[in-house]
């Protein structure tokens, strides 16, 4: 019984740091645009701010900007065009976020194993690990491809079939590139591919290809610049959430940030060592420790976060025929011999 | 074999009869495919008591959570099963498919089996499926036609459907009796016959010791009748490496023979889908000069 209101406790905990976080990444997001373009970005709310009490302050950065944001979102007239096909298009923001948000059932936050303070991670001991991530996440073009056909709009369906397109090519090689880590730690479980980088190299030391592979289709996997045909404002008014408003279109927005999120813990848990850090080790089992280490996987995490709001910043988008070349003519076949080199030199050595 | 109790005969009686003539009454019947509202009701209302009468003879694993998952996924993969069949959009057909999928690899998860849950969402839900819907939806570009809204001979299909459902559930009931009986007299195994169960030595390493038999001990295991079915073997390790030495030792020979398949079919695919040159070629017709007058 304890243990249930435990993990209702934990999952409560869990999704309401996720939807903060990522309210407040948008403002970083805004903030990281607006400096790659040489502007300032949105620095006006919470300035000259004035509590009960009559105390005054001053917040810089426009840290209030999220509240105002996601007030306009609630607040604005949701509309439902008369086209639409009902219940499918309320259905797909709704999985959008929900497939966005069960990834996080397996991501281990910091430590986790027998021995630990705290287990970090919402269902423990789940032997796939990864691969649970992986089915949830191909659920996750489902919100996309059903906002594009509930919409009953041109420019919404050839977003929702490029979606569909894409994210079935992407998963195929970002299925294969984390097969040389599952091969390297000999487990699908997170914590044990972590304790394994700990006691051993880092995955991006031992698995560089595996990385490259991963970052670029994990990419792809969220949608996001030079990845988001989808929705490509230029050319298709803003793809499947043409005829969205209001929450529903913070729903996408949501699950996209999550998404950023959920690629960026991975990439750290897979190829950055997790909580790895000198001094550091799985032997350690103390509060201090645990703390600490949730710590250094958050802090590696927000720099992935920004890597990826940067990338973004710099490089174009592509063509939708390059895009399906680069997976299926590039990533794939080097996925390929990456893993067949893996698997070779792992029987060279064990065997 | 047990002979089943007349309880349960028309209990199963009841629950095939009142689910076939349900689906009957929700198929889309006609050109146009709309069948009268009041007929959908009453199926989905006799199938929904079918379903309630077919619950009874559930053995949910577990007690508590795991108990009540059971029934809910059981449920909503039945009732999903009904409404994809029943749909009039295929693209509603093809988003229940997808809910049965989920169901069923919660059912997988309840039993334990976590990697073929997580497979069965990939590959189905997350892949096939998806292509489905690609499909439809391309296919579908000028409205719904009519062949895709109403059912083909609804009447023939849901009799020999629901008559081959009879059977199965007739062939379970009495298996289900059947171990009962065994597990009272002392023995849980539904396996009657012991001798095909034969114990299984490990191919899979343990910890830094030499493999205990090498290619040999998968070739006999490969080549073993299929009939003798290796003895299920308790799963010392994560139980994703025991799958993988089953596939790869016990069903060695199926597996290859599948993958052989499938790669002859991807290079059929690929023949198939490469342009070719036209059997005609079209004559190109040289432009006009630019200052030959317009007839």
């Amino acid at each position: 019984m304890w243990a249930i209101i435990g993990i209702v406790l934990k999952i409560g905990v869990v999704v309401g740091l996720m939807q903060g976080t990522v309210a407040y990444l948008i403002l970083v997001e805004r903030k990281v645009a607006a400096y790659a373009q040489d502007r300032i970005g949105p620095n006006r709310a919470g300035r000259h701010l004035t509590l009960p009490f009559g105390i005054k302050i001053n917040l810089p950065f426009g840290l209030l900007q999220p509240i105002a944001d996601g007030a306009k979102m609630v607040l604005k007239e949701d509309v439902v065009p008369t086209y639409v096909d009902k219940p499918l298009y309320i259905l797909a923001p709704m999985i959008a976020i929900i497939a966005a948000t069960l990834g996080f059932a397996v991501v281990p936050f910091g430590p986790v194993g027998p021995g630990q303070v705290m287990q970090f991670q919402i269902a423990p001991g789940v032997d796939i690990g990864i691969v649970y991530v992986f089915a949830i996440g191909s659920l996750a073009v489902y919100g996309v491809v059903l906002a594009g056909y509930a919409s009953n709009n041109k420019y919404s369906f050839l977003g929702g079939l490029r979606s569909s397109a894409q994210l079935i090519s992407y998963e195929v090689p970002l299925g294969m590139s984390i097969l040389g880590m599952v091969l390297l730690a000999g487990s699908l479980d997170l914590g044990k591919i972590m304790a394994w980088q700990d006691q051993h190299v880092w995955g991006i030391v031992a698995q560089p290809i595996g990385f490259l592979l991963f970052l670029v289709s994990g990419f792809a996997e969220t949608n996001r610049l030079p990845f988001d045909l989808p929705e490509s404002e230029q050319e298709l008014v803003g793809g499947f959430h043409t005829e969205y408003s209001a929450m529903k279109f913070g729903m996408f927005f949501l699950g996209e940030y999550m998404h950023v999120i959920t690629v960026s813990y991975l990439t750290v848990i897979l190829f950055l060592g997790g909580w790895d850090f000198p001094g550091l080790s799985v032997e350690q089992t103390g509060l201090l420790s645990a703390i600490l280490k949730v710590l250094v996987t958050a802090g590696k995490v927000s720099f992935m976060i920004f890597l990826i709001m940067w990338i973004r910043w710099t490089l174009p988008r592509f063509r939708y025929d390059q895009l399906m070349d680069l997976a299926w003519k590039s990533l794939v076949p080097l996925a390929l011999v990456n893993l067949v080199a893996t698997a070779g030199i792992i029987q060279l050595i064990r065997g | 074999m047990n002979e089943i109790t007349t309880s349960e005969f028309v209990r199963s009686l009841l629950a095939v009869l009142l689910g076939g003539g349900g689906v009957y009454l929700m198929l889309p019947k006609g050109v146009s495919g709309i069948s009268p509202r009041r007929g959908f009701g009453a199926g989905s209302a006799a199938f929904a008591l079918a379903l309630l009468i077919s619950a009874t003879f559930w053995s949910p694993p577990g007690a508590g959570l795991s108990r009540a998952f059971f029934v809910l996924f059981g449920l909503t993969s039945i009732a999903s099963g009904t409404l994809m069949i029943t749909a009039r959009d295929p693209v509603h057909s093809a988003l229940w498919f997808a809910a049965v999928v989920l169901s069923t690899a919660g059912l997988f998860l309840i039993a334990g089996a976590q990697f073929l849950a997580a497979g069965t969402v990939i590959v189905y839900a997350g892949a096939i499926i998806v292509t489905f819907l690609f499909v439809i939806m391309l296919a579908q570009m000028e409205g719904k036609a009519s062949y895709d809204r109403s059912a083909r001979a609804p009447g023939r299909s849901v009799l020999s459907c629901f008559l081959l459902m009879w059977a199965l559930a007739y062939a379970l009931i009495s298996m289900r009796s059947d171990a009962r009986a065994t597990v009272e007299g002392g023995s849980a195994r539904l396996l009657a016959d012991e001798r095909i169960l034969i114990p299984t030595p490990s191919i899979t390493r343990v910890g830094n010791s030499p493999p205990q038999s090498g290619l040999s001990e998968v070739l006999r295991r490969a080549s073993r009748p299929t009939a003798q079915l290796p003895e299920r073997s308790n799963p010392a390790g994560p139980h994703v490496a025991g799958l993988g030495a089953t596939l790869f030792a016990d069903h060695l020979i199926a597996v290859e023979l599948a993958g052989g398949l499938l790669f002859i079919a991807l290079v059929g695919a690929i023949a198939i889908a490469t342009p070719k040159p036209p059997i005609r070629p079209v004559v190109r017709v040289a432009s006009p000069p630019a200052n030959a007058p317009r007839l």
